[in-house]
């Protein structure tokens, strides 16, 4: 390890920090953004909404069927072309929660069908609508076990962010790309970056620990 | 009362693939009247009684509750479907007590029965726990209002059920097996609740295996096989000389006359 370029990881601090910013902003945008649309997907997957779920049965169908990157381009060169003109962090935010909202739905949808069909049957025997026994009595005792199967797809997010580094914005995995390309230490600076990682995704675990927690 | 009965049921089918669970059940029920059905498991007994409130929605026939149909209506000639909204506002009128209890697992004993009328009626929230709190107290359970369900015995949380029904203020309550899920010691303090429900005056209809209940309590009979109704009878009638052989051999099978 005598070779090892202890330098170099010092020198990249500043950017990696400066990019793990942006892979932060990125990625809490695109978690409000997906957290919403995918609850509000789950809710109406186990609803009466027949229209509406066959569109959200294709789109689940769609996010699950293509690779990230293919739907990172996607955004990223299609979307200008039917009028969407969106900056680079912004594409990035779209496609992320694009991504990540198909498999919230999902998780969501598992969570409340999880629920035993007599909860369901005694809010109705007491006169609420299926949408008031989705709302009052599903979706609260469902969130506890969402918790884990979500915080995974968080982590998820916050990985497959790294590959917005293609659509050149600066992100972690960018900022590190750089350094490589300017001092030749692919070794020392990919090690580093793997640690920025392990950093950021054990913070969301615990935050999430301690929601499971909290939610018992 | 009116001239109208409680509760009419015509010519009610429920059929699961190509059998008849149900098969063209006639029902009448006025007010106040104590209706306990019997028979053998899978007789159809319980699907009858989730047809009554369409939890389970029938295959033919109609129910009727006070003379409206809790299906539709006629619209100009023809029949109209309820929307959903309609269905769960005909469904307030009708109590349901479950085998399981089913009662909110996230929730308190005192906001399993404030909840209805809260988002349901839409009371205040003060309003609607002081009438779960009332209705606890006539379950004998104001010592345990504050208990999520894990935390209660099966008694208990069948009878945080039965207020849960009667917060509602029903004109009719259908009791599903109440106390087949319960230990032997606890099946007393939830009858003694029905009963005392029952000399209120309070229509209800009670698929039950408690013979002992069933004829103290009960003020009409039927006994169900194979998705028909066998036999309608004053229980000492029903007891004392039941008509149907079917009926006769389910007796003898819950040792409810001698062999």
């Amino acid at each position: 390890m005598g070779s090892f370029d202890w330098g170099s990881i010092w020198y990249a601090v500043p950017y990696m920090l400066q990019g793990a910013v942006v892979t932060l902003e990125i990625s809490l945008c695109a978690m409000a953004v997906a957290t919403v649309i995918g609850l509000v997907m789950g809710l109406i997957s186990v609803s009466d909404l027949t229209a509406l779920k066959v569109v959200i049965r294709a789109y689940v169908y769609f996010v699950r069927g293509t690779p990230a990157l293919v739907q990172i381009f996607l955004v990223y060169f299609a979307l200008p072309k039917i009028g969407f003109e969106l900056t680079a962090f912004w594409s990035g935010v779209v496609a992320l929660a694009f991504n990540s909202a198909g498999f919230i739905s999902e998780i969501i949808r598992a969570g409340l069908q999880s629920i035993d069909a007599g909860q369901t049957e005694a809010a109705l025997s007491i006169g609420m609508t299926n949408r008031q026994s989705i709302v009052f009595i599903l979706l609260p005792q469902s969130l506890r076990r969402i918790t884990p199967p979500l915080t995974n797809e968080i982590i998820t997010l916050v990985k497959t962010s790294s590959l917005l580094s293609v659509i050149s914005i600066t992100e972690l995995t960018r900022s590190a790309q750089v350094i490589v390309a300017e001092r030749f230490v692919p070794f020392e600076l990919y090690a580093a970056l793997a640690v920025y990682y392990l950093v950021i995704i054990s913070v969301l675990s615990w935050c999430s620990e301690y929601l499971e927690k909290r939610l018992a | 009362m009116s001239a109208v009965p409680l509760l009419h049921i015509h010519s009610l089918s429920k059929i699961f693939g190509q059998i008849p669970v149900v098969d063209r059940v006639e029902l009448t029920v006025t007010q106040g009247e104590i209706v306990m059905i019997v028979g053998p498991s899978g007789a159809g007994k319980s699907t009858l009684l989730r047809c009554v409130n369409r939890i389970e929605i029938p295959s033919e026939g109609e129910v009727l509750l006070e003379g409206v149909n809790m299906a539709g209506e006629q619209r100009n000639g023809k029949f109209a479907p309820d929307r959903p909204v309609v269905t769960a506002r005909k469904r307030r009128r009708i109590g349901m007590v479950f085998q399981r209890f089913n009662l909110f697992a996230h929730l308190t004993a005192l906001d399993n029965v404030a909840i209805g009328p809260r988002r349901v009626l839409g009371m205040k929230p003060s309003e609607a726990r002081a009438l779960a709190a009332e209705q606890l107290a006539r379950v004998k359970l104001s010592d345990h209002m504050t208990k999520r369900p894990t935390q209660l015995s099966g008694g208990q949380q069948q009878r945080v059920a039965i207020a849960r029904a009667m917060a509602m203020k029903p004109v009719l309550m259908l009791f599903d097996e109440p106390t087949s899920a319960l230990d032997p010691e606890l099946v007393g303090e939830v009858l003694e609740v029905i009963r005392a429900l029952a000399e209120e005056g309070m229509t209800m209809l009670v698929v039950t295996h408690e013979m002992q209940f069933c004829r103290e309590v009960g003020t009409r009979v039927l006994f169900m096989d194979s998705g028909r109704m066998l036999e309608d009878a004053p229980p000492r009638q029903f007891f004392g000389n039941p008509q149907h052989a079917r009926a006769k051999e389910f007796l003898r099978r819950v040792h409810a006359i001698p062999n």
